[in-house]
């Protein structure tokens, strides 16, 4: 989805500059929302007052900058030197803007608008300059809570009401409760109903029904897992990124702030300010998933809490906006003395207590080299701390922007809004505090914009990350209702979620087409779009997962990167971590044989076996298990950890694969032939890098796979639900139900009705069919 | 010229202008191809197989050995088919592959740890956490495209989910992975106890049934997924799904391939080559981050790797495709060559390592730069990891100084402009 080809670069520039539709009459068109977009994108970076030295002198950013750059001509437009250097071929040195920066040329649209707009006059209609820092937003409303959703969602419904009577346009119909009910299961929960679910909700007659559904939907271990994907993909979760490191307790703290209802601001500010070991704090995470890149660092938040995108400024100034690699470096300082952030020097004796006495003791006892490694291994997870250090930022060698900086060090400062002075000592609050605050003019924007994109699939600004001070929303009274109301929910997202959910807009039919790239969202109804790849996977797992959100694999045995283990090994004295260095040596020199011995014992079991001696296969398995006993004695005794072995021991589950959970409990990234990868999880190498666009695989996987293999088995979840009915009918119509979510139609069951016999191979083809149909892969 | 014929020049840009305006054809492109200078030699390659040795493969005990050195350790050295050139004795079958390859004894990199290591051999870029650059394989299957219409032009076998693939790139360019060599292409055959019947049974149902959605959906992946079905029915059906099915060969090739899982990814490999895939990666499973007892490890693993390298090229060069296809061995660093006193292994080293070619217009029984004695630091011509995957874009005909922009923007070239080293080729 998000890895679009070179055609999206071009059709999302001209998103990010703002929608700018043009309008075709002779009027002049409107200074503010079509010129000044153009040359905010195209201009700006270069010529006006945010450069020390504007490139030829040229300041178009105000009224009177433009006058006194004399390119404008509006006897002869053609003849206007703005039009004639934006216009140039491609090949021309004077082209504007140049495309060795990286600029992108105009189109013939555009050249049109501005060639119109100088025509007619080319006036500046009461505009003066361009205010480069973004104002803070005034910010006074008064505090709801979700039980003020029914008048949130009047409010909602109005605006979108007065909206399409101004347009002449209207609502799809209301969705049907089949429809309904499969859409807000995959929006919210993160798969389709099962049966049961459906038959309970289609059978009830209150007429609040769907409110109540949604609210238990909310609630519910469903919406934490699917959840938890989606954030995962924004933060980037990879379950075994931290070399050493209890990386597996970021993931876990992520689903508890879910869980919790942690506000969305309040999680924002945990991360920012974390501090510790990921066993005091799992937030920790967030820093030691960028370690060693605190540019990168800041400009991923920036995109995913801001909508905003910086990374363009981290190495010069931003080619397509006003925004210097200074205004970057100035916010960057506030995280960059974070310690694993900006040099690996967050991984250093120096955070080990016990450091100094055991080294000490080691020195009396004149200890060998091979010992002082072993009490480094194992006070390993001790050295990575993450905490505020003195380091600050300085305009280094890649501090192109004006190297008479270079040196010098960076004084922290926002990057719009409000200013948030700080200390050294409070820099990263001081930025929470910013960031978090209502008064910032992106960040509940944002987080809503966010919200609305994932259960209407799209954004009211898109790209999401495509915020600037001139890209206007398409429905800004909306989005503007919607960044207040978040604000005035306190940033409770499922609050939030419950509004959007209960809305007409949402319980409206789909629109069956796609969204052009920059065309405006017609609110008549969400957008189609393909399941990702978890809702598949948990969708075709809820035929063959007795309570699957239920279902959590058996928690391993993380040995020293257990969380307990690590608990103690923080608060051990001098005397106890080497005690446990001693042991660590032992075993790993036992460990070093062990694996040898292992080697052989599988050569010599493997010529058994080619002999054909089954006799002597069998005796040196025996052997060979009595002899690797004491070996595996001392493992457990050292707690060393390793796979959980343990079985399933819940009859629900009993007798299915431990992998079968859903995908929000499996390790990312997965191997790259799973189910998961196929259909396009991500790798969360980068921010949302997931992606939905058919491949072969996919009908091959959905066809022969194990999954709908499994499904067709006579003893599958759904086979043995089927199986309590002797109508053929009436499993035909459950068939519908429990694949699609749905009742076959009439034109479908005349179809079928010559293979309705009941023959037990009928029904498995149906099943595939279904399971195999496009209408199975999309969300309506 | 310009001044000279003015008349000319604007006739050139409205030409230009109109063309821009029409076809989207960026005309600086094409005009800064025009002026850049011709690759010296043409390009031979037409195919790529790109062995990957996860973890990072020893070179002073394989194809760098230190003679005499107390480095070595007591491995021995052994003589190859090419006067002067030595190997390990753990490679006893490549040494007599040796007149077939050019081995680059000083590759450096500056990547320390196996996951960044790893990106950069894959996309010769430094690993940021903003944007996923595309693997090399992406970069040749969109530059050269595939010459099998149904097959992907991009495979990758064994690899391992850390994968860059197809980085920013569009996904069809990504690697199609092959999880076990054995069993193929996965779930293109039918799962057992379903039949031919079943299957064309079922195929039929969904066509019955699947109209009324298809009609109400103009969205157009509704219409790719029909289309993709489709394909997919025809791939199950079609004969190039043989090449994926290795037990078609003989008893003879699959034994000098050997039975472990990197030899018959490399014997997989050869009929991909055969069937026209463009770009074969094959990563060796095994670990070859040898941190413990490096001499027992190595006699563990070498063995597998060097039948199953060697068959390869042997093989290729028997058929006659070894002219066109560049057989390249890659891995994420060297490992030093002090044996560690307390677990007797190596451990990572990324200032002087080996990486070697073979085939597809590279020299062969070729040695190109040096490390030193102690085999710790290059002596002579250093090699970094853009250069040498820039010399292999090049040997496949790409040009590797052709700017592409990301979706958002940012301009890449193949090999981060590493520079094609011209003495490699024949």
């Amino acid at each position: 989805m998000m890895r679009y080809t070179a055609i999206f670069l071009f059709a999302s520039w001209l998103a990010t500059v703002g929608y700018c539709q043009v309008s075709e009459s002779s009027e002049s068109p409107h200074f503010e929302r079509e010129i000044l977009p153009l040359l905010y994108g195209r201009c700006f970076s270069c010529h006006s007052e945010k450069q020390a030295e504007p490139k030829a002198g040229l300041r178009l950013d105000s009224a009177e900058g433009i006058a006194a750059a004399k390119v404008l001509n509006v006897a002869k437009p053609e003849e206007s030197e703005l039009l004639i250097r934006v216009s140039l071929p491609h090949a021309d040195e004077g082209l504007m803007p140049p495309l060795n920066g990286g600029g992108q040329p105009l189109n013939d649209a555009e050249r049109n608008l501005l060639r119109r707009w100088i025509a007619a006059g080319a006036s500046m209609q009461g505009w003066k300059r361009f205010e480069h820092r973004e104002a803070a937003v005034d910010y006074k409303a008064k505090p709801v809570t979700r039980t003020d959703v029914p008048q949130l969602v009047r409010q909602f419904d109005a605006i979108v009401e007065r909206h399409h009577s101004a347009a002449k346009s209207s609502l799809n119909s209301k969705n049907s409760d089949e429809a309904f009910l499969r859409r807000v299961y995959l929006d919210v929960a993160g798969r389709i109903p099962s049966l049961a679910e459906s038959q309970e909700f289609l059978d009830n007659t209150a007429p609040d029904k769907r409110s109540r559904l949604i609210d238990t939907l909310l609630d519910g271990e469903g919406y934490i897992s699917h959840t938890f994907n989606w954030k995962a993909d924004q933060l980037r979760l990879i379950t075994r990124g931290l070399p050493g490191q209890p990386g597996y307790l970021y993931d876990e703290w992520l689903k508890e702030s879910i869980r919790s209802g942690m506000p969305h601001d309040e999680m924002v500010r945990r991360l920012i300010t974390a501090d510790g070991y990921l066993w005091d704090d799992g937030a920790v995470g967030f820093y030691l998933r960028d370690r060693g890149m605190p540019f990168d660092h800041m400009s991923n938040m920036a995109r995913v809490f801001l909508g905003t995108r910086l990374e363009c400024a981290q190495c010069h100034d931003h080619p397509f906006e006003p925004i210097t690699q200074r205004e970057f470096y100035e916010l960057t300082a506030y995280t960059f003395g974070v310690s694993n952030l900006y040099a690996s020097s967050g991984y250093s004796t120096e955070n080990v207590k016990q450091w100094k006495a055991v080294t000490a003791k080691l020195d009396a006892m004149d200890a060998p080299k091979s010992l002082r490694d072993f009490v480094s291994v194992t006070a390993a997870p001790l050295k990575r701390l993450t905490k505020d250090t003195e380091h600050r930022l300085r305009f280094g060698a890649e501090f192109v922007a004006d190297p008479r900086l270079q040196g010098q060090t960076v004084q922290w400062r926002t990057i719009f809004g409000d200013e948030a002075p700080a200390s050294v000592e409070t820099r990263r609050e001081a930025l929470a505090a910013w960031m978090t605050s209502p008064r910032n003019p992106r960040f509940a924007k944002n987080i809503a914009n966010r919200l609305f994109k994932r259960v209407m699939g799209v954004g009211l600004i898109e790209p999401v990350d495509s915020f600037s001070p001139v890209n206007r929303p398409q429905h800004a009274e909306l989005l503007g209702f919607l960044t207040e109301t978040m604000c005035r929910l306190q940033f409770d997202e499922r609050a939030f979620l419950s509004l959007l959910l209960n809305s007409r807009l949402y319980q409206s039919e789909a629109g069956r087409g796609e969204l052009e790239t920059g065309a405006v969202f017609p609110l008549r109804g969400p957008l189609l779009r393909r399941l990702s790849a978890e809702q598949l996977w948990d969708s075709l797992l809820t035929l063959l997962v007795e309570d699957l959100d239920e279902r959590k694999p058996a928690e391993p045995d993380r040995g020293p990167l257990g969380k307990e283990y690590l608990a103690r090994l923080t608060n051990m004295t001098a005397d106890e971590l080497l005690a446990r260095s001693y042991e660590t040596m032992e075993y790993h020199t036992a460990r070093r044989t062990h694996t040898l011995e292992l080697e052989k014992q599988r050569d010599a079991l493997r010529q058994a076996r080619v002999a054909g001696n089954v006799e002597e296969a069998r005796r040196l398995q025996q052997e060979f298990a009595n002899a690797n006993e004491p070996f595996e004695e001392l493992h457990r005794r050292l707690n060393m950890g390793g796979p959980a072995t343990v079985a399933d021991s819940d009859p629900r589950w009993v007798k299915l694969p431990s992998t079968l959970v859903r995908a929000s409990e499996l390790p990312t990234p997965i191997s790259l032939g799973h189910f998961l990868r196929q259909f396009g999880q991500s790798d969360r190498r980068e921010i949302d890098a997931f992606n939905r666009n058919p491949n072969v695989t996919h009908s091959l996987g959905l066809m022969n796979g194990e999954l709908t293999t499994a499904i067709l088995e006579d003893t599958s979840l759904l086979r043995r639900i089927l199986s309590e009915s002797n109508d053929a009918f009436a499993r035909t119509i459950e068939i519908y139900r429990a694949v699609l979510v749905r009742s076959p139609t009439e034109a479908e069951l005349s179809q079928l009705r010559p293979a309705e016999e009941p023959r037990l191979t009928q029904e498995a083809d149906l099943i595939w069919a279904l399971i195999n149909s496009p209408e199975f892969l999309f969300q309506q | 010229m310009r001044n000279q014929f003015p008349a000319d020049m604007s006739r050139r840009r409205f030409i230009e202008s109109v063309a821009k305006a029409w076809f989207g054809v960026n005309l600086l492109q094409a005009a800064g191809n025009a002026v850049a200078a011709p690759p010296p030699k043409p390009a031979k390659a037409t195919n790529v197989i790109y062995l990957y040795m996860r973890g990072g493969i020893s070179h002073i005990d394989t194809f760098d050995p230190k003679p005499g050195r107390e480095e070595m350790a007591g491995v021995q050295t052994i003589e190859t088919s090419v006067p002067g050139v030595q190997v390990s004795e753990w490679f006893p079958r490549m040494a007599r592959q040796m007149h077939h390859v050019t081995l680059v004894r000083s590759m450096t990199s500056t990547q320390g740890v196996h996951e960044r290591g790893n990106y950069y051999a894959h996309t010769s870029y430094f690993q940021t956490p903003t944007i996923t650059h595309p693997a090399l394989g992406a970069w040749v299957l969109k530059q050269r495209g595939s010459d099998n219409a149904l097959l992907p032009g991009n495979i990758l076998i064994n690899g391992s989910p850390q994968h860059p693939g197809s980085g920013y790139m569009e996904s069809h360019f990504a690697p199609l992975p092959i999880v076990d060599p054995e069993a193929g292409l996965q779930n293109s055959r039918l799962p057992n106890g379903s039949t031919a019947m079943d299957f064309r049974r079922r195929t039929q149902l969904v066509e019955l049934l699947s109209g009324g959605f298809r009609s109400t959906t103009p969205h157009r992946f509704a219409a790719a997924y029909d289309k993709v079905h489709a394909q997919a029915v025809e791939l199950m059906k079609s004969k190039d799904l043989a090449a994926f099915d290795i037990s078609q060969e003989n008893e003879a090739t699959r034994a000098a391939y050997g039975d472990s899982t990197f030899g018959r990814g490399c014997l997989l490999a050869r009929r991909l080559v055969e069937h026209g895939v463009r770009y074969i990666e094959v990563e060796d499973n095994q670990n070859w981050d040898t941190h413990n007892d490096q001499i027992e490890s190595m006699q563990r693993m070498t063995p597998s790797a060097d039948q199953a390298i060697a068959a390869l090229i042997s093989d290729l060069h028997q058929r006659g495709l070894l002219e066109s296809t560049l057989v390249v061995m890659a891995t994420e660093f060297g490992r030093s060559p002090q044996l560690s006193t307390v677990t007797a292994g190596r451990n990572h080293h990324p200032a002087v390592f080996t990486w070697w070619a073979a085939g597809g217009g590279i020299k062969g029984g070729y040695v190109y730069g040096k490390s030193d004695d102690a085999a710790e630091r290059v002596a002579e011509n250093p090699v970094n990891m853009p250069d040498f995957n820039a010399s292999v874009a090049h040997a496949v005909g790409i040009d590797v100084a052709k700017v592409e922009h990301s979706p958002s923007g940012r301009p890449f070239t193949v090999a981060d402009n590493g520079q094609v080293i011209h003495d490699l080729f024949a």
